[in-house]
């Protein structure tokens, strides 16, 4: 009897074991990289390379993310940007704030997509002393934080919470993202310019992302004279089957089905489902549908990906700046593959931050605020040029992108198709 | 004699839980920044972790039916009294987030809330609980969806209500929704709720009904035999573990200044959902009030400190790796906890301060129990 648990325990933890060294192993693969990036980073930034020895001392920026969970690929990507963004600023010599170069660090913390993590991230960053905070990844998370970051006196910049009103009420808090109702607009005026007149939507009501960017299309339509036939909610964000929804899609006629979901469902389920049921028009989502590609089951019909469209932030292939291209160029050097828009809002979050302590001559939390509540300043990052409007959020550019398979190689590509603006 | 004992235990917790009630307001009063960020909403959200668990454990431990919608009633709870707090403040009863009237108005919205679950309880149970097993775990897992859905799908309390910015922050700047600062303030009302509760619901399993819904549970046929009315009591022991459910969102809604339904899911990221509530009152144990509280603040500690403690930090690399995937390191407790106490930390048994000196000697029998048995078993490996 005691032999056998005591097997068993030795097997549970074996189990355990093994996991734990996947996860350590993977860690120390980003150790064993982190010293090559460095050493690549130290060779490119050579010529002041006395200036980051001596340093008047460090600013620790805290990140929050869903490193782990569903929605884990947001808070990694996140993470990511902010890393590359702290690296290259150390290398080309800090922050110089009055005259003193100051090093930047950052402290990560994992949020898991739930509000009440979040809210004990953010407590546990402000208790570190953190005035500055790039996080969190998803509206619904931030939602909770805005008035903490508020009330404590720290800024707050999140890299793509995307719901209008986060940053209407809070003055700490401030994103390098556009407002979903810019995106709602930009799909709507996406499908009128193109000449569609009868789109349908299938949303979740219950999420703050999908229902927020459902309000802003359908105003927009309603606007630009585009008729919305159907429309259908889910119960959830991680529903798995959206056959009702899309046979009610094809009855209703509707050409164009706007769908504001994450990546983790459109991948397995939404779009393969909306084709079986018969719907052949256009897909169009919004940039949590980027990364779509990683999360298409092995074995799937990959035509069905064709005719599917998402508005995002930012294309590699369109980067304007200098900057952009610079961070594209240094992005794949560092991790081996193309950034996402995750990676380009993180990364810019660091420079807007960067800009503003210069700006301010401080590194405190009300100097920093009061220099990015500043709307006259331009700030030049990598997902495109802005200025922040008085709410916080920057007055930019959309772009949309597509997913269509390709019969010779046999796989789904990305690429990018134009660049969308409202006046 | 029997009575002297009772009086002595009853003396001894009231002057536990009075010091618990001096304690929170002492710190409440001189805590410095990181009692503040740090300690006091762990203390908060161990308060409503530990409500929860310990409502369901009557209907899982002492009833015996499971439920798998228990965060249902939470989110009625939850939005209830943020919206009466909000109608409070609209109305001009009070003004700033401070005074009598608003200590009043808070009480008044945690019984409200209490009440509204209560009597959603009642509806749900009435029909549900002529079923059993898993059917009834079916029905009360679709019942914590629809409550979801329902929540989601009214204009007034809906996502669009209080989780997003300009009400969310109405919610906080006016209504329930505690700032730190608030939440130390007021640290006393959320230990007061719990302990109020926690002596409601002992009460309740001490009393001749907590009696009756244990012979429900151990057999509902012979009950029914002895003459009582079963549905009557299954129906009243939900509804009333429900009411606790309500007043545990209230305390949710104080400690998360935003309100998602997502959060009062089946399943999701955080360990508050149906499923990790219900974790929580079987590795307490199932029929142990005191188990659930153990079990609530054990795992609300593994969860805050897995994120925020030293003691990750302390361990060997190789074993760091798990800790960065949370949730496998519940499964592993979860695991151990169920292999060597298969009844739960505390089985049906409870915790009282009165036995702690007595423990010693328990101990000691209980390996001299052990001990003999595995004599007696090596003996007869012997003779065989």
């Amino acid at each position: 009897m005691k032999k056998k648990k005591l097997i068993s325990l030795f097997m549970a933890a074996g189990m355990a074991l093994s996991l734990a060294a996947c996860g350590s192993s993977s860690s120390s693969e980003a150790a064993a990289s982190a010293p090559a990036s460095e050493a690549s980073a130290a060779v490119s930034a050579a010529g002041s390379e006395a200036a980051s020895g001596d340093f008047a001392g460090t600013i620790t920026l805290g990140v929050i993310g869903p490193m782990t969970g569903t929605l884990a690929v947001y808070g990694t990507h996140i993470s990511n940007g902010v890393e590359l963004a702290v690296e290259q600023i150390n290398a080309d010599g800090g922050v110089s704030i009055g005259g003193e170069a100051y090093a930047l660090a950052t402290e990560t913390k994992d949020d898991q997509g739930d509000s009440t993590e979040c809210l004990n991230a953010m407590n546990a960053l402000i208790s570190d002393g953190i005035g500055l905070v790039v996080g969190s990844a998803t509206s619904g998370c931030t939602s909770a934080i805005t008035s903490v970051a508020n009330s404590e006196g720290v800024v707050l910049i999140t890299p793509s919470g995307t719901a209008d009103a986060l940053t209407t009420e809070m003055d700490y808090v401030f994103r390098t993202c556009f407002k979903d109702s810019f995106q709602g607009q930009l799909a709507a005026k996406y499908a009128a310019d193109n000449g569609y007149t009868k789109v349908g939507i299938v949303y979740c009501s219950a999420d703050t992302y999908s229902a927020g960017l459902r309000d802003a299309f359908s105003a927009s339509c309603a606007e630009l004279g585009v008729n919305v036939v159907a429309e259908e909610s889910v119960a959830t964000m991680t529903d798995v089957d959206y056959t009702n929804q899309f046979n009610k899609m094809v009855s209703a006629g509707a050409e164009l089905v706007f769908i504001p979901f994450y990546y983790d469902v459109t991948g397995p389920y939404l779009v393969p489902q909306a084709r079986q049921a018969g719907f052949s028009g256009v897909l169009l989502g919004c940039d949590g549908v980027d990364n779509t590609e990683t999360t298409i089951p092995d074995g799937a019909d990959l035509s069905v990906y064709n005719d599917f469209y998402f508005i995002n932030h930012y294309a590699e292939d369109l980067a304007a700046t200098d900057v952009s291209s610079c961070f594209v160029s240094s992005f794949k050097d560092k991790y081996g593959e193309s950034p996402n828009n995750f990676d380009a809002l993180g990364y810019d979050a660091v420079l807007v931050y960067k800009k503003a302590m210069e700006a301010a001559g401080s590194y405190a939390a009300a100097d920093v605020q009061a220099a990015l509540a500043d709307t006259s300043v331009v700030y030049e990052i990598a997902s495109g040029k802005f200025s922040f409007d008085e709410t916080g959020t920057p007055i930019k550019s959309g772009v949309l992108m597509g997913y269509s398979y390709n019969e010779g190689d046999a796989a789904v590509t990305k690429s990018s198709i134009q660049t969308l603006e409202v006046e | 004699m029997r009575q002297d004992k009772t009086a002595k235990r009853y003396l001894i917790n009231g002057i536990a839980l009075a010091l618990l009630m001096a304690v929170s307001v002492c710190i409440s009063l001189t805590g410095g920044n990181t009692i503040k960020l740090k300690v006091v909403p762990a203390v908060w959200q161990c308060c409503y972790l530990i409500i929860m668990a310990a409502s369901l454990n009557l209907v899982l431990g002492f009833l015996g039916q499971l439920s798998l919608g228990h965060c249902g009633f939470m989110a009625v709870g939850a939005y209830t009294a943020a919206l009466i707090s909000l109608a409070f403040q609209r109305a001009g009863i009070y003004e700033a987030k401070s005074g009598a009237a608003f200590i009043l108005v808070v009480i008044a919205s945690f019984i409200a809330a209490g009440l509204l679950a209560a009597i959603l309880g009642l509806i749900v149970g009435i029909p549900a609980l002529r079923l059993k097993g898993d059917y009834l775990a079916i029905i009360t897992l679709g019942f914590g969806m629809i409550i979801v859905n329902l929540i989601n799908n009214i204009p007034f309390c809906g996502q669009q209500g209080l989780s997003q910015g300009a009400a969310s922050s109405a919610l906080y700047a006016n209504g329930l929704g505690f700032s730190n600062d608030e939440k130390m303030k007021y640290m006393w009302l959320g230990i007061l709720a719990v302990i109020l509760c926690m002596t409601v619901m002992f009460m309740f399993v001490r009393s001749k009904y907590g009696r009756i819904i244990r012979a429900i549970r151990d057999n509902e046929i012979a009950a029914s035999a002895s003459g009582i009315n079963v549905s009557f009591y299954k129906v009243m022991t939900f509804a009333f573990s429900a009411f606790f459910a309500g007043v545990a969102g209230a305390l949710y809604s104080c400690c998360n200044s935003a309100l998602a339904t997502t959060s009062f899911a089946f399943t999701n990221g955080s360990i508050l959902n149906s499923v990790f509530i219900v974790v929580m009152v079987v590795i307490g144990g199932m029929g142990s009030l005191t188990g659930s509280v153990v079990a609530a603040i054990g795992m609300f500690l593994l969860n805050y400190t897995i994120k925020n403690g030293a003691w990750v930090n302390a361990l060997p690399g190789f074993l760091q790796g798990i800790f960065t995937y949370p949730m496998l390191v519940y499964s592993v407790a979860l695991i151990i906890v169920i292999m060597f106490r298969p009844r739960g930390i505390m089985g049906t048994s409870e915790f009282a301060l009165y036995d702690i000196p007595k423990w010693p000697a328990r101990i000691k029998k209980h390996f001299a129990k052990e001990a003999a048995k595995s004599e007696k078993r090596e003996e007869a490996a012997v003779n065989e």
